[in-house]
Order: C-alpha cells, then sequence, then structure tokens
C-alpha cells in the first residue's frame, strides 16, 4: 500500500514544485524567460525559509549555486589613473569571501566591513551577495553598502545584458527593479583610491538579527586630511536603503577635516531627519552615523600616514 | 564518585550527532499527520469541508474530532481538583468552538508530511468570529465576550489566604509600599519539538508510542484514557529527547491525536511539531501580575506581605494548565525572608491565546522577581544597603525545618554565612566602589542581588495534575558485574546517565562506568514520575541510592560466604550462577527494584490546614554587576556570581551545566524574548525571527560555587535545575534598576528588553551626547 502511495506522491511532488538546476546562466535565463512566477534559489538564507513557512510558493524554482559566478577581480579602469578602476564581484559571492577576501579588503573594504555584520558565521558561508542585493530587504547590510559605494548590478535575460545603478535598484520593501526574467549575474563597484576611509556601524539587539540601524560609509581626504568626497546610505530606516552623501553634505563634512566635534551633533541631526521608521531607528541611525564618519575619516587618516 | 567531576556520557553520541529523537526513528510505512489549526482567536465553527483536501494524492484519510469519536476517542481533562474551579474539558480536536488561533480542528494523514501541508491548506472552515478576549484586564471587563459561556466569567480559578493579622499588621504599621509587578509572556523553547509516533498492533491488542515527553508513564496513562485502552496495553519510549524544560511536561492533544491515528489507521503514523506550532500552539508560560502590599518597620523588616495574584492562563485546555505554575507563586512569595503576616489571591484568567503552562521555574520566577523587588524597594526608600534589608529579613537559621505559612518545611542551611559568602566571592564593596567611579564618568552600572530559597522534588498531587512524590528505580547487577539502572525519571539532556550512574557506583563501590542508565520505556518499569521540578537527583537519586544499597548488603553476604575477599564480578557470576552454594534464606541473583519517597510532602491540608509540597529546599543566591547602553538599552552583564547550595553535589561539572542553561535561558527571557499577540488574538511570533531567543554570543558567563549543605534525605540531595532560571529575572531587574538610579528609572516588569528600557530612559528626559558616542573607540 505503502509503494503505492509513495510513487504518486513524489508524482505529485513533481508537478507542483520543479526544482531546476540550472547548468548555465543561458540555462537560468531560459527558464526565466518561460515561468515568469519562478524564484531563484542563490545561497538560500532568505527564500529557504519563506519555501518553508510557505510565504513564497514559486511555481519554479532555480537553483543557480552551480553557476559560475563566483570571480572576483579589480581592473585597472580606463583611464588608469589614481583611484580609477572598478572590481567586479560574481552575484554568487558569499558573504564569507567577501569579508575575507584580499582584493576585497584592499579594493572593495566597505562591503567587507558590510559583510562582516551579514548574520552569524553560518548564514554567511551560504548566503551570496546577488542573493542579498535581489532580495532587497530594507534591513540588510550589503544593499546599504552597495549604494554608498555607488556600485551597479549586472542584469541578464535572454534579450541581453542591461546595467542598473544601486541607487535605481531598489524601489520598495523587498522590490527591486529586476525585471522577472533577468538574473542579477555581476556586481561592480569603483576601486578605492588613495585616501579612503570606510566604516560600517550598525546595532542589533543580538548579534546576528538584522540591524535596527546600519549606517555605511566611506570617504576619502586629500593630503591636508580634508574630506574630499562621502558616500553613505543606512539600512533599516527605511523601506529601501538611505542614500545618506545629501544628509552628510549638508552637516558640513565635504571640506572639512574631520576632527571637530561640533560636526558629530550635526551629523546625528540630518541623518536622523533623512530617515524614516520609528525614533528609535531614526535616532540611532544619526547617531551611528557620526561614529561611522569619524572611524572612516580615522581609518584614511591611518591609511595615509603608513602610506 | 559521588562528587567527582566526570565527563558526560551521553555527549559522546550527542556531541557527534548521533542521538537518536523522534524524528530519527523512522519505520517502513510511515505515514505523517499535519494538522489544520485555527486562524482564529476566538470563533464558532460552521462547518468543516474535508473533501478537496481528502483528494489529494497521496493522502490516506483527512481526520474531524466526529471520527475519533467514532473510534472511540474519550475527552481530557486538566486534572485539577481545587475548589470552586470552573468545569473544563474538552476533545482531542476542537468542534463547535475555537479559543486560540493554533488551537487543532482537523488532521491530515499522508505519505509525506509535505503533502499532508499541502492536503491541509485545502481544508475550508467556516468561521463565525468572536470578540478575542487578549489580556486579563479585557477578560475580566463588565462585558468581554466569554470563552466558556456557561462559566458565566473569564476567572477559571480564584483562590485567597491570609493569616489572621494581616490586615491589622498593615494598617498599623509605619511603612507600607504598594507596588505593580509584571512577569510577562515567554516560553520554554527545546529545540526538539513536541512529538509522536505511533502504531497499533490489532492483533496483540497494543499500541506503543514513541513521544519527546518529560513524563513517559503518565503520558501512557493519559493516552490510555483517551483511546480507552488499559495502562497495560499502552507502551510509551521516550527516546534521546532535546530539551523539554516543563513544555514537554504536559500532554498535548496532538499526542492522544497521533494515538488515535495509530488506532484509526492501522499504520504507524507521526506527527513531529515544527517551529511554528511550537511557538504558537503548545505551551507558553509566565504571564501574571502582582498587585503586591507590603509593610515594614523603620529597620526595614518586613511586618507584612500581602500579594494579590492575576494570572493569564491563556485557553486553558492544557494539563494542569498555568494553574500549576500560579499555586507555586503563591506558595513561594515569602522567598527566603521570613514574614509575620501574609496573604495573597490568586485570579487565573482565560483568555484567547494559547494555553499557558509549564516553564523551567514553574511559577517561582514571578515570586522571587516580586520578594527581590520588594526588598530593593524598602532599601531605597530607608536609604539602607540593600544587602542590610535582606540580612534582617532572611529566616533565621533555626529552628529546621523553618515551617512557612501554609505550612512548608524549608530545611535548607544557614542563610546569613552563605549571604556573606556570596558577598565575598562576587566583591561587593569592590563592586560598589567601581559603580561609583562610573557614575562620576556617567556610566549606567549598577549591581543586583537574589536571595533564593528553592522547593525541589515536589508533589501537587490531590491538587494538580499527578504528581506523586516518589520514583521508581530498578538497579541490576549482571553476572559479568556490569550494572544496570531503569529510572521512571526522563533526562531531557540533563546528563542522568551520567550522574545516576555516579550514584550507583559510589552505593556499590564500583567504577561508574560499569553502570549503563536508561530511562522513558514505560515497559522497563511498572511507572515512574519523569523529570521536572528539579527532581531527579533527589528522587531518583534516592532511589538509586537504596536498590544499590539492597543490592550491596546481598553482594556482602554472598561474598562473606564465599570466604576470601571475592572481586565484585565474582560474586555476582555467584549470585546468578551458583545459586546452589549461595547462603541459606538468600535467593538467586542481584536485584532490586525499590519505590522510593522522602514522604516529606503534605499534599493536601493536614489537621493543621498546613501543605507542604515540597521535599526539600534548595538555597542559591546571586549577584550581578551590569552596564546599561543608555543610547541603546542594551545591557552588559559584567560579571555574575552565584553561590550555590542543592546539597550533596553528584556532578559539579553537571550541576553548573544546570545553572549555566538556566542563567542563559533567564538571559534571554528578559532581555530578549516575549511572545507577542495582536489585539485581535493573531499571533505576532510564529518564527524563531520574531520570538528573539539569546544564542552563544548573548549568553553570559556564570560563576559557580558550590556549597554543599547535605539534606537530611537519603544522599543528601537537594535540587539544582531551576535556581538560575528563576533567579535570573529578579538579579538583573535588581542590577539594571541600580545601574539606572541615577535617572530615577523603576524597574516593575521583567521586560528589559533594549527598546523597553530605551523607552524608559528617554522618558526621565536623558538625552544622547553625539559627540561622546561618536568618539567611544572599538
Amino acid at each position: 500500500m505503502s509503494n503505492v502511495f509513495e510513487t504518486r506522491s513524489d508524482a505529485f511532488a513533481r508537478a507542483v514544485q520543479p526544482n531546476v538546476r540550472a547548468e548555465s546562466v543561458d540555462h537560468a535565463v531560459s527558464v526565466l524567460a518561460q515561468a515568469p512566477e519562478a524564484r531563484v534559489l542563490a545561497g538560500g538564507q532568505s527564500l529557504a525559509p519563506m519555501l518553508a513557512l510557505r510565504l513564497a510558493r514559486p511555481e519554479v524554482l532555480v537553483d543557480v549555486n552551480r553557476l559560475p559566478l563566483t570571480g572576483i577581480a579589480a581592473d585597472s579602469g580606463s583611464d588608469s589613473g589614481d583611484g580609477g578602476g572598478e572590481v567586479h564581484l560574481g552575484a554568487l559571492t558569499r558573504h564569507r569571501f567577501l569579508a575575507l577576501d584580499p582584493v576585497v579588503a584592499r579594493e572593495a573594504p566597505l562591503l567587507a566591513a558590510a559583510a562582516r555584520h551579514v548574520g552569524d558565521a553560518a548564514i554567511r558561508n551560504r548566503g551570496t551577495l546577488g542573493g542579498s542585493l535581489a532580495h532587497a530587504d530594507p534591513a540588510a547590510e550589503l544593499p546599504a553598502a552597495l549604494v554608498a559605494s555607488g556600485g551597479r548590478v549586472i542584469l541578464t535575460s535572454q534579450r541581453g545584458t542591461r546595467e542598473l545603478a544601486a541607487a535605481d535598484l531598489f524601489e520598495g520593501f523587498f522590490v527591486t527593479g529586476l525585471a522577472p526574467d533577468e538574473l542579477l549575474t555581476g556586481v561592480v563597484v569603483p576601486r578605492t583610491g588613495e585616501g579612503t576611509g570606510v566604516a560600517f556601524e550598525e546595532w542589533a539587539p543580538r548579534a546576528a538579527d538584522f540591524p535596527w540601524a546600519g549606517i555605511a560609509v566611506t570617504l576619502q581626504i586629500d593630503t591636508h586630511g580634508t574630506c574630499t568626497a562621502v558616500g553613505a546610505a543606512a539600512c533599516g530606516v527605511a523601506s529601501v536603503p538611505v542614500d545618506l552623501a545629501p544628509s552628510l553634505t549638508a552637516a558640513g563634512v565635504l571640506g572639512a577635516v574631520l576632527d571637530d566635534d561640533a560636526l558629530w551633533p550635526s551629523i546625528a541631526t540630518h541623518v536622523e531627519a533623512a530617515c524614516a521608521g520609528d525614533d528609535d531607528r531614526a535616532e540611532l541611525a544619526g547617531l551611528l552615523a557620526a561614529r561611522a564618519v569619524r572611524r572612516a575619516w580615522m581609518g584614511a587618516m591611518r591609511m595615509a600616514a603608513a602610506a | 564518585v559521588i562528587g567527582a567531576r566526570t565527563e558526560r556520557k551521553e555527549d559522546a553520541r550527542f556531541l557527534v550527532g548521533r542521538g537518536q529523537y523522534l524524528a530519527d526513528h523512522a519505520v517502513p510505512g510511515l505515514l505523517h499527520v499535519a494538522i489544520l489549526r485555527s486562524s482564529a482567536a476566538h470563533a464558532e465553527i460552521r462547518a468543516v469541508d474535508t473533501r478537496s483536501a481528502a483528494a489529494v494524492p497521496g493522502v490516506i484519510g483527512v481526520f474531524t474530532q466526529t471520527d475519533l469519536a467514532a473510534a472511540g476517542a474519550r475527552r481530557m481533562g486538566h486534572l485539577l481538583e481545587l475548589p470552586g474551579i470552573q468545569p473544563l474539558e474538552w476533545s482531542v480536536l476542537a468542534t463547535d468552538r475555537v479559543r486560540f488561533v493554533g488551537e487543532p480542528i482537523a488532521a491530515v494523514v499522508a505519505s509525506t508530511r509535505a503533502i499532508a501541508e499541502d492536503a491541509v491548506d485545502l481544508i475550508d472552515v467556516d468561521f463565525v468570529p468572536l470578540p478575542a478576549v487578549i489580556g486579563t484586564e479585557a477578560a475580566l471587563a463588565p462585558d468581554a465576550a466569554l470563552l466558556y459561556p456557561e462559566w458565566g466569567t473569564n476567572e477559571f480559578l480564584h483562590l485567597d489566604a491570609a493569616s489572621p493579622g494581616l490586615a491589622d499588621a498593615i494598617a498599623g504599621a509605619p511603612h507600607v509600599l504598594h507596588e505593580r509587578y509584571e512577569s510577562h509572556r515567554i516560553m520554554g523553547l527545546p529545540l526538539e519539538g513536541h512529538g509522536a509516533q505511533a502504531r497499533f498492533d490489532s492483533a496483540l491488542g497494543e499500541l506503543t508510542m514513541l513521544a519527546s515527553t518529560q513524563q513517559p508513564h503518565q503520558l501512557r496513562t493519559v493516552v490510555a484514557e483517551v483511546c480507552g485502552m488499559t495502562e497495560a496495553s499502552v507502551r510509551v519510549i521516550a527516546p534521546d529527547t532535546g530539551g523539554g524544560f516543563g513544555n514537554k511536561q504536559h500532554f498535548l492533544r496532538e499526542e492522544c491525536l497521533v494515538a488515535m491515528l495509530a488506532r484509526i489507521t492501522g499504520a504507524p503514523v507521526q506527527w513531529s511539531e515544527d517551529r511554528a506550532e511550537a511557538l504558537t500552539a503548545s505551551v507558553h508560560s509566565r504571564p501574571q501580575v502582582h498587585e503586591v502590599t507590603a509593610a515594614y518597620d523603620d529597620d526595614g523588616r518586613l511586618l507584612a506581605l500581602d500579594v494579590a495574584v492575576t494570572s493569564d492562563v491563556g485557553n486553558p485546555v492544557l494539563y494542569f494548565s498555568g494553574i500549576g505554575p500560579s499555586l507555586v507563586t503563591v506558595g513561594a512569595l515569602c522567598g527566603a525572608y521570613a514574614v509575620p503576616e501574609h496573604g495573597w489571591t490568586l485570579s487565573c484568567v482565560a483568555t484567547n491565546t494559547c494555553p499557558v503552562g509549564a516553564y523551567r521555574g514553574f511559577g517561582q520566577p514571578q515570586a522571587h522577581l516580586t520578594i527581590e523587588r520588594v526588598m530593593d524597594r524598602i532599601a531605597q526608600a530607608l536609604n539602607i544597603d540593600p544587602v542590610e534589608v535582606r540580612r534582617r529579613n532572611l529566616l533565621p537559621d533555626s529552628p529546621r525545618p523553618y515551617v512557612a505559612h501554609g505550612g512548608a518545611r524549608i530545611d535548607v542551611g544557614a542563610l546569613e554565612p552563605h549571604l556573606d559568602q556570596l558577598l565575598g566571592e562576587f566583591g561587593y564593596d569592590e563592586w560598589r566602589s567601581r559603580q561609583t567611579a562610573a557614575r562620576a564618568a556617567g556610566r549606567f552600572v549598577g549591581v543586583g542581588l537574589s536571595v533564593l530559597v528553592q522547593g525541589s522534588a515536589p508533589t501537587q498531587y490531590g491538587v494538580a495534575g499527578r504528581f506523586g512524590s516518589w520514583e521508581v528505580a530498578a538497579v541490576s547487577v549482571l553476572p559479568d558485574g556490569s550494572v544496570t539502572v531503569e529510572v521512571g525519571t526522563k533526562s531531557q539532556g540533563q546528563g542522568h546517565e551520567t550522574t545516576l550512574a555516579q550514584v550507583a557506583a559510589d552505593v556499590l563501590g564500583i567504577d561508574a562506568a560499569r553502570v549503563t542508565v536508561r530511562d522513558g520505556d514505560t515497559a522497563a518499569l511498572p511507572y515512574g514520575m519523569g523529570s521536572w521540578g528539579s527532581r531527579t537527583a533527589v528522587m531518583a537519586g534516592g532511589a538509586v541510592v537504596h536498590a544499590a544499597r539492597e543490592l550491596r548488603a546481598k553482594i556482602d553476604v554472598i561474598g562473606a560466604h564465599m570466604g576470601g575477599t571475592p572481586d565484585f564480578s565474582t560474586v555476582a557470576a555467584e549470585a546468578w550462577w551458583h545459586a546452589h552454594r549461595l547462603p541459606e534464606g538468600v535467593a538467586p541473583g542481584l536485584t532490586a527494584t525499590v519505590v522510593y519517597s522522602p514522604g516529606r510532602t503534605i499534599p493536601v491540608p493536614n489537621d493543621d490546614g498546613h501543605t507542604n509540597f515540597d521535599e526539600t529546599f534548595g538555597a542559591h543566591m546571586t549577584a550581578v554587576a551590569v552596564e546599561v547602553d543608555p543610547v541603546t538599552g542594551a545591557v552588559q552583564v559584567l560579571d555574575a556570581v552565584m553561590v550555590a547550595d542543592s546539597g550533596t553535589v553528584i556532578n559539579p561539572a553537571v550541576v553548573e551545566g544546570q545553572h549555566h542553561g538556566g542563567f542563559a535561558q533567564g538571559v534571554g527571557n528578559v532581555f530578549h524574548e516575549e511572545v507577542r499577540y495582536s489585539d485581535d488574538g493573531q499571533p505576532l511570533c510564529s518564527t524563531l525571527v520574531d520570538y528573539t531567543i539569546p544564542g552563544a554570543r548573548e549568553s553570559v558567563t556564570l560563576r559557580v560555587i558550590h556549597r554543599q549543605t547535605p539534606s537530611d534525605i537519603t544522599g543528601g540531595f537537594r535540587g539544582a535545575g531551576e535556581a538560575a532560571i528563576t533567579a535570573a529575572p529578579a538579579v538583573l531587574a535588581s542590577a539594571v534598576e541600580d545601574a539606572l538610579a541615577p535617572l530615577g528609572v523603576r524597574i516593575q516588569s521583567t521586560r528589559l528588553h533594549a527598546h523597553e528600557l530605551r523607552r524608559l530612559i528617554r522618558e526621565t528626559g536623558w538625552r544622547v551626547d553625539a559627540v561622546a558616542f561618536a568618539r567611544v573607540d572599538a
């Protein structure tokens, strides 16, 4: 009796939830083109719990874990000048690699700093950069780091390949600019130039939790210690990562030597005002932004002193 | 051997993933159960349509209470025997009405769990919504909807007691404080959820059930009752168990459901609770509000304590329900202190939430919070050191036992030297100095104290449930000199295979490695009480001592008869294989089964009106130092020390593990966890993203110093397992309040979550110094 049922049930299971293991990017995007309700399974650290809870019920699951999307490489850029060039990261780069890879540490240190705050070690071992960006959890660290870095993503479909700036990628709670037939295949961020410092600050009730508020900052100083460029974003405080560059500019960060204690309350106030959500999160975001800017600047100064 | 820091025998399999838990026991043809649960907090059920679900390929059947009743299922009860309690019985599956989100309505049996869950989605229930009653205030409001209209109220039970001079003592006291303390709703969360697998052998007429339970024999009794079988025809086996914490002290409707489905289908059937079911539909714990009136004199000595306890018991369709723990609460309100006049009222209130029941600590953390808050309040009001206030109120060192209000026989050692040892180990004066320096620097450092006297090995037999204060052990020396110990307790990870082997080996005079301890199989012993209530060392330990002593005496007789100094295994072989040479009157073999009771408890009032629910008491005193980050509200525990007196310690490492684990849970209970509902009764914590338990990085090191005052019952043992989780809320509340004293923050609940402390701090007008925050160096 039980054999009969097992056979029927297996067939039933296949009929309702086929799981496609993509053998190539072409294969993956061809499935996505045919099945608009498909979901892409990468590290599975968000999607798998949603499946288990039956919150996501995709018609088709496309497992992309075998695709060759794991490389990390820095190019020198077309102008080959100081600060030029970009870092190319495969979408399947696990958070653990992001946190530990020497090229990322040197050329895209904000991504490394953010990755170290993601979940716990087990999650970092499996979770992927592309997965985190495509999932677009507003509390996640990596989307904010990408916005602060001024990075972009590579989207591939049967229609071709296009790029989308981080600022245009995140449209709302778990909503991105990816079309249903597109696969996020790569991430590009500018190489950090000389005099760059970064910081990622966050606070969460438990170490492995999504943060109440997280702040990603990258800034550049000149030989006098004056801030010449700043990129920053907050997570956990709105439906998308909040670009904080305008707030920091308004707070007087650009053009300043960042050793002035009058700056910190100014940053806190401006960033708090830029963050939605409840008061707790906005206030924390402001404070964390002040701390992050100071740490990023100190890091840049240390680097300059060592150079 | 007793007292040795032996490595835990069971860890060899647990730590390499070779434990065999319920779901590891797959058998050919095993069918799986998924349960349709109520999505409504309070509703009438007009109809349940199972036709689409039954048509899903792979589904064996869809069952409602109608099917179970037709197959002979009987109703379930709470086994509470208390004056004035409202009448309540329930069926295995809900029929005409549901009273909490998660209440089971129908069951699908299918070839896989996934198919069963798919089919559950297709069951259509026609609900007629009723107003949801959430929280005791709403439940007791004059116009509240009633869970059980036949009661005419939502109050399930009301009891009170008072010493004759209570009112006069309060009226005549120089100082009286009125406070309200709340313990919030949390739950025991064993890593392995509930679960049961059953099969019915129609040829033998026997049902065999594997279940993840703390009390296999009592589960057997309940399953037999519900299935209309004899206890002899039901066998329950509890395999390796991944935690219980009281949650698995209850018998669930689901376990009886599995037994009935095995009878109906004739196939092996398994239900294994998933995390959402565990969080929303197993057992919650702790929600109580205490309205406290405490009278004291100019020296800070308590004159009277009167506490009105309101206990939210959820929909109390649970064995002993939230009432069992609530009875313990009202019995423990005076704690470690001599209180001349004492009274309490207890109101247990039904609400449209998951049933409330046991969690490690069992009503004691709430009582302990209240009395320790009162000690701190007196200290603040009179500007006396909180240590001194406690010292002045401690139970006197004689007589023993100290007979408390109501009749509890408290047999702990002298408390004042115990307190002095704690202050020394903790470095109390040094911490006060550090606190002064920290405050001067604008930092919020505080010190908290907990003086806990705690009953162990309890009985509530005749009052609530089937808690007999006895235990069964069978000890056998086999012909090769190896030893088996069978006990009626059930380890859920506490290390009983190690500790009870140490006890047997100690008495028998052999190496503990020769002893194999088994538990959890009702076929091995006629009955057993299971493990809960800090009872296993005291009760199973005592039973093993008595059985082993019986064998030791027989071995000595046989050895003397053999002449010379025959070794242990030679005597063992003699006893079994050479019966013809044994001394006259000595029966062959070496086996003894003992039913042991210390006999100290008085579960129903005696001629003096006294009751005593505990065989013995432990004494545990704890001090902590904390720093509160006023920006985030996060609390860092800087030091935590417990001087633990659980009598004779069988294995210090195991006892320390109990305290470490209990404290980790306590830290989680107050800093991270809360079971929350929306106003309309929807659970807001159905995953571990929402019910935030501490991980390793949130855990706190508790330093444990043993102080052994043997009890005068067999073995000298006292309970240990519930001490740290009971101490934690009180001691952490005490420390956090002390840390925030410069701001005037008062802690009146167990909610010490960062967001809550942050709110309390902001309410004082304190504001963040952004410069200081930005400049903190990591």
